[in-house]
């Protein structure tokens, strides 16, 4: 196996034209949730947006919530 | 005189009796008609989320399409697998990208994605290698709720 190659600094990510769940992790934010799904930190409003029934305050999201990530419109 | 009056009685209500015994039932009622065979269930509508199509690219619009269809890439490219369904629901998409060479096979990545589309629907997963992708012979599987819908084979040159 050794004279296989190191794929270990391969980075992914995926995008819909529906609307995706995202589990919350300890140390995310939505702006951080924003870089990764949409690629731009900016877009977090449009998260709380879809979120505002279980979101009261954008700086408070909690480890294991269950967020809609709405596709870009 | 009475006894012959008796013998007449007795008489007249033998041929009575034999009259009645003779008398036929009254036919039973024909059987119910067998009750009609039910309706064949109509089949089973679609139930959640199924997976349509893959196709490979270098790149998709905002529709999550790919652009231009490609099973060959270049070091540099990053490679993005679109992924169309149907049906409604919730459901895990995963791609898992490995690499083969010389009939062994390692994994690349792994990624998920959870969606709830309300009708079809089209998804996306990519990846990228800073330093460029090894030559060789790659695969992409698909799998939607755990199981296995889908592989795409595609090369490095």
């Amino acid at each position: 196996m050794s004279d296989m190659p190191d794929f270990s600094n391969v980075k992914s990510g995926s995008s819909s034209t529906a609307t995706k769940i995202y589990e919350v992790k300890s140390g995310d934010s939505l702006s951080k949730i924003a870089k990764h799904e949409y690629g731009d930190a900016n877009k977090w409003p449009q998260i709380f947006e879809a979120n505002k029934d279980i979101l009261k305050d954008p700086n408070k999201i909690f480890p294991g919530q269950k967020l809609k990530i709405p596709p870009l419109a | 005189m009475k006894s012959r009056l008796r013998h007449f009685a007795l008489a007249a209500a033998s041929v009575v009796a034999l009259v009645a015994c003779g008398k036929k039932e009254p036919p039973a009622p024909p059987p119910a008609p067998p009750a009609p065979a039910p309706a064949p269930a109509p089949a089973p509508a679609p139930v959640g989320v199924t997976l349509s199509a893959v196709t490979l690219g270098k790149a998709v619009g905002a529709d999550k399409k790919v652009t231009a269809a490609s099973e060959t890439f270049a070091k540099g490219d990053t490679i993005h697998a679109s992924i169309d369904t149907s049906g409604a629901g919730s459901a895990t998409l995963v791609a898992r990208w490995s690499y083969s060479k010389d009939g062994k096979t390692v994994p690349v990545k792994e990624d998920s994605a959870t969606i709830t589309p309300t009708g079809p629907a089209t998804s996306e997963f990519h990846i990228s290698k800073p330093d460029g992708w090894p030559t060789g012979d790659y695969q992409v599987e698909i799998l939607i709720d755990g199981k296995s819908a889908a592989t795409k084979a595609f090369k490095v040159q």
